[in-house]
């Protein structure tokens, strides 16, 4: 596996392009992703949490130093916040890929509680990689989108727990969370 | 126990990490935000459940929120111990200020109890953000007058500000805690802005020079709580001006006009500097 990042040396903020590839290669290989190349460009002129991938050899992997961010610690990278943030649009990714996310609209048109329940549903594996994710904050995101009621807590539920989804059933289980 | 306590020296524990305004400042990435697909589709900036970054962009406010009312609590506390008792002069308060700073004390300790509950509710951890310490510092003039003014009436106007928008966050959203607690605790803000008006009046009746230091102090704290274009009347800013509760508060629509054109003018600055790099990037 390649994995390159883009600036090799950053100039705005304190991040370390050597420990960035090593996080995100640790990632590519627990996504099971190993065999596929990665460039990282990272936006060092933009604060903004914002990131997009597009498939291709390699995939490109395109971040304003926002995503990597230590919110506690600014300008200073965090490896929970990379994973974070890069570990669900490549599982987005990875999920498209395998064919039963085909129907699956393009990631700009997603409806913000597609977004939310597809985010639930790769956080949630994220978190069985062995990755620290925090549950109670894509809970919040999903209730936001979905309704802070019962049923949509049971729909989060079946999302933050499954392995293997398919995005009739991502979209199904949002629709009837009372989005 | 020592008077005009430094803000360097304020204890917290192993989660927070503490940053000044310099420091937000002197980040060169400041105003270089150059809008995502998703805010160029939006008509507007305000923090609303509409906002793709809007559960973030929430939490993070909160946890704003949550340091302020901690560093609030510290100020009351230090007007409460800092000044001897005395009706006149710079450098005295009176009793009954201090019996409302004491009592400011108590609204915001509970104040700073809710906050780690919506900030459990909402999925953060405490010390998850940055803590600015700017309120604090406002907080630390050596006459009381320019602190009512620096704080109760600047900051926690802001404040005033921040919960009516998060309110009716949770208003929109459907999250019956988030708008029921921002409304309590706006209801507190709005005694203390007022607190903070009629000391001001109160104290500098015969002393007009210390009535405009306290306001010119008041106006600088606005314009840096201002920075970026955080908060105006625009729909270009994430947090709006609360007209109704700032009159509620004692601020006079002169006032009010002022505060707003301090944020516009922050905001067209922080636009002026974004249009610039961006012509910069370009090149």
């Amino acid at each position: 596996m390649t994995v390159t990042v883009s600036p090799e040396e950053f100039t705005l903020v304190l991040f370390d392009a050597a420990a960035l590839k090593t996080t995100l290669s640790d990632l590519m290989t627990r996504l099971g992703m190993s065999e596929r190349a990665l460039r990282v460009e990272v936006d060092e002129t933009t604060p903004i949490v914002r990131i997009s991938v597009q498939d291709g050899d390699p995939i490109v992997l395109a971040a304003g130093s926002g995503a990597f961010e230590d919110p506690r610690v600014p300008r200073h990278q965090s490896e929970v916040h990379i994973v974070t943030n890069a570990g669900r649009p490549l599982l987005r990714l990875r999920d498209r890929n395998d064919g039963s996310f085909a129907d699956a609209p393009v990631d700009d048109n997603l409806s913000l509680a597609q977004l939310a329940a597809w985010d639930a549903y790769c956080a949630g594996r994220l978190g069985r990689l062995g990755y620290p994710v925090h549950e109670q904050r894509w809970r919040y995101n999903f209730r936001n989108r979905h309704g802070f009621t019962d049923v949509a807590d049971a729909a989060f539920d079946r999302l933050w727990t499954a392995d293997r989804l398919t995005w009739a059933e991502v979209d199904g289980i949002s629709e009837g969370a009372g989005s | 126990m020592r008077q005009f306590f430094p803000v360097e020296e304020l204890a917290r524990d192993e989660r927070f990490h503490k940053i000044t305004m310099r420091d937000r400042m002197e980040d060169a990435r400041a105003g270089r935000g150059i809008p995502n697909a998703d805010q160029r589709r939006r008509a507007t900036s305000r923090l609303t459940p509409e906002r793709r970054d809007a559960s973030d962009a929430a939490r993070a406010l909160m946890h704003g929120i949550f340091v302020g009312e901690i560093q609030a609590l510290e100020g009351a506390g230090r007007t409460c111990w800092d000044f001897p008792v005395g009706d006149t002069g710079s450098d005295r308060a009176p009793f009954a200020l201090k019996l409302d700073m004491a009592r400011q004390c108590w609204d915001e300790a509970r104040h700073v109890e809710i906050s780690v509950k919506l900030a459990q509710w909402m999925g953060t951890e405490i010390g998850q953000y940055a803590e600015n310490t700017v309120l604090f510092e406002a907080a630390c003039s050596p006459d009381p007058v320019l602190r009512l003014a620096g704080v109760n009436r600047a900051l926690e106007g802001l404040a005033i500000d921040v919960f009516t928008t998060m309110k009716e966050f949770g208003d929109m959203a459907g999250d019956p805690f988030l708008e029921f607690c921002e409304d309590w605790m706006l209801a507190d803000e709005v005694t203390h802005v007022k607190m903070g008006s009629d000391w001001l009046r109160r104290l500098t009746e015969h002393d007009p020079e210390r009535r405009t230091r306290a306001l010119e102090f008041q106006s600088v704290v606005d314009k840096l709580f201002s920075y970026g274009g955080l908060r105006s009347e625009s729909d270009q800013s994430a947090i709006g001006l609360a007209r109704r509760f700032r009159e509620m508060a004692g601020f006079t629509t002169t006032e009010i006009d002022d505060v707003a054109a301090v944020s516009q003018e922050a905001l067209d600055e922080a636009k002026a500097r974004r249009e610039q790099l961006r012509v910069q990037t370009a090149s």
